[in-house]
């Protein structure tokens, strides 16, 4: 009998827990959904859609279609996988690299480098100074500038050397032993016994680098040259509804008093979040995996 | 004698690092890359931030200009205003919304349902990788008098609609909760993995002895806590003087733009917008020198009170 009654009490705890916690889950849900519902409406009636709709009101891609044939947004995607893939890539190159000599035991010097990079995590003298270098370096202009700026970041290089450290110091004696030198040992021994801190760190500068608007803005003047990110800024935060059209497709578009702009820039937000939903699954798996086994990486 | 001995073990020292450095030659030019992107991309620009005792002339050398540019800093009544928004956001972000953080992380470790548990936490990362620009807009959306959610929800109960977005007394509550959305999951990641490495055994005698969750939470979780909770208080006080450029830079406009500029959007306009660069780089070598304090303040006192500094 009391059994029973606490067992009642126990899931009338849960159950206002759930409600409590699902409650908050769903204030991320509902608007995620409503931008991705309201973006495949049909024009014509997603203007009356309040913000807890999240079914579309009829179905048409023509959102997708006149954001696909913008001038302006085509080449900013392109460029941001560019500077996504070629950055991240440049981003694990040098970071791989500095963390396994920085984890080398008997290196000369390693204190002074270390404190060499805490210094340059603390100080972080902003946009304008560092303008001026970009410029000094003719710079300004190229996706260059965005890529080289950001190309190691200190907290992610110590994450880094803490999976190197993990491996067990036997392991790069019998490569000595062996005869590997230190190239084959990082490349061929310790890079793949890293995998899953590869796999995290990988992910985390491509996040970084797709979500990227401050330096792009700045570096990158023409809009046209620009990245997804600050296209999307243009339209969301300054609410620019002319580029949002395109110029081109004021002429295409007979029925351009239908559009609705809030949905056409609910069409750009789901472009710019659908990578990050494709890289999420992996977060999950390797990231947070690790750290609830290994304690606190991040 | 004694010395002779001392100078010839340095002698050997040097001797054998020596050798050593150079048996590791190709180590220095694996790491040569990273250092030459420090130098250039960082000590550069500090390098450059002595503007701020120069008036800036694009060709030319530039005139010595003293401690006029931090003089006109201070004497500007916009200054004041921007360091107080920066402390005040500073405040809600970092001290008012951090209990929330290690809440979330008790609250997730009390659902028993695995499958609940790891759902909510999963949706919860979601709006950490999102970049700043696309949060404005869901919050935007979110927020619409109009068609918003919120308002809506609102609606059901006879109150608004209300514009949070332009209005000056509900701005920053709209970046604290945006803050908040953001990061709660994430954020609390630290904590949910400190109550789950508690050892077992507590919770067994613990049940043994018939303790109800409120007594398990007070007795065995929140000590478990105290450790993390220390360390990123204490960091989030580094972090003080930035207050977070980018969401201010994306949530606000020109109706509330005086209750949330914050010194590193006043920076930006200063330097990117007007080219007013020796007074970005006196108000960014002010800021930087204040931040420094903090952060080797929050280092010595995270040393001592819990071991563990902030590197």
């Amino acid at each position: 009998m009391k059994q029973a009654k606490l067992r009642k009490k126990f899931r009338v705890g849960q159950l206002i827990l759930i409600l409590i916690m699902g409650l908050f889950i769903l204030t991320i849900l509902i608007p995620l959904l409503h931008i991705v519902a309201k973006s495949l409406s049909d024009p014509a009636q997603s203007a009356q859609m309040k913000g807890l709709e999240i079914l579309p009101r009829g179905f048409s891609f023509i959102n997708y279609q006149i954001i696909m044939s913008n001038p302006v947004l085509v080449p900013s995607l392109i460029t941001s996988v560019f500077i996504t893939v070629v950055g991240t890539a440049l981003n694990m190159l040098l970071t791989i690299s500095a963390a396994y000599v920085l984890t080398r035991p008997n290196l000369v010097g390693k204190r002074a480098f270390m404190v060499f990079f805490i210094i340059m995590m603390l100080f972080d003298p902003g946009l304008v100074p560092e303008y001026f270098v970009v410029k000094d370096l003719g710079l300004i202009g190229s996706r260059w500038s965005v890529i080289l700026a950001l190309a190691v970041n200190v907290y992610y290089l110590i994450i880094m050397m803490r999976y190197f450290e993990e491996i067990p110091p036997s392991i790069y004696e019998a490569a000595k032993i062996d005869g590997a030198g230190h190239i084959r040992t990082l490349f061929s021994i310790a890079t793949p016994l890293c995998r899953s801190g590869i796999a995290t760190l990988t992910m985390f500068y491509a996040v970084v680098r797709w979500n990227e608007y401050l330096r792009s803005g700045v570096y990158i003047s023409k809009l046209k040259d620009s990245v997804l990110q600050v296209v999307l800024r243009k339209f969301l935060v300054e609410g620019d509804t002319t580029t949002l059209i395109g110029a081109q497709n004021l002429l295409n578009y007979n029925e351009l008093a239908k559009i609705d702009y809030t949905a056409l820039s609910y069409a750009v937000i789901v472009i710019a979040i659908i990578p990050i939903l494709v890289l999420f699954p992996l977060v999950l798996k390797y990231y947070t995996k690790d750290v609830m086994a290994g304690g606190v990486k991040g | 004698m004694n010395d002779r001995q001392l100078s010839v073990s340095r002698r050997d020292r040097w001797k054998a690092a020596l050798k050593q450095m150079r048996t590791d030659k190709i180590l220095y030019v694996l790491i040569a890359p990273t250092i030459l992107y420090f130098i250039i991309f960082r000590v550069w620009p500090i390098w450059n931030m002595r503007m701020a005792f120069f008036n800036y002339k694009a060709r030319g050398p530039w005139e010595w200009a003293g401690l006029k540019y931090f003089h006109m800093v201070f004497s500007t009544s916009a200054f004041t205003d921007i360091l107080k928004n920066t402390l005040i956001i500073s405040f809600m972000k970092y001290i008012l919304l951090f209990p929330f953080f290690v809440l979330f992380a008790i609250l997730l470790n009390e659902i028993r349902s695995r499958r609940a548990r790891n759902t909510i936490q999963a949706v919860s990362y979601l709006p950490h990788l999102l970049s700043w620009v696309v949060i404005a807009g869901i919050w935007i959306s979110f927020l619409n008098p109009s068609s918003g959610a919120v308002n809506q929800v609102l609606g059901w109960f006879g109150a608004g609609p209300y514009d949070f977005m332009t209005s000056k007394g509900a701005i920053r509550w709209v970046l604290f909760f945006s803050e908040a959305w953001r990061s709660l999951g994430w954020d609390s990641i630290i904590f949910f993995t400190a109550i789950i490495n508690i050892s077992p055994d507590l919770f067994e005698a613990a049940d043994m002895d018939g303790a109800n969750r409120a007594q398990v939470i007070r007795a065995i979780i929140l000590p478990a806590l105290v450790i993390p909770m220390t360390t990123v208080f204490i960091l989030n006080l580094g972090f003080f003087m930035t207050a977070g450029f980018d969401q201010v830079f994306n949530f606000t406009n020109p109706a509330v733009n005086s209750v949330v500029d914050i010194l590193d959007t006043y920076i930006y306009r200063l330097g990117l917008d007007n080219g007013q660069y020796s007074l970005a780089c006196a108000v960014s070598l002010i800021k930087g020198g204040v931040g420094l304090i903090l952060v080797l303040l929050t280092h010595v006192t995270s040393k001592r009170l819990t071991g563990q500094g902030v590197w």
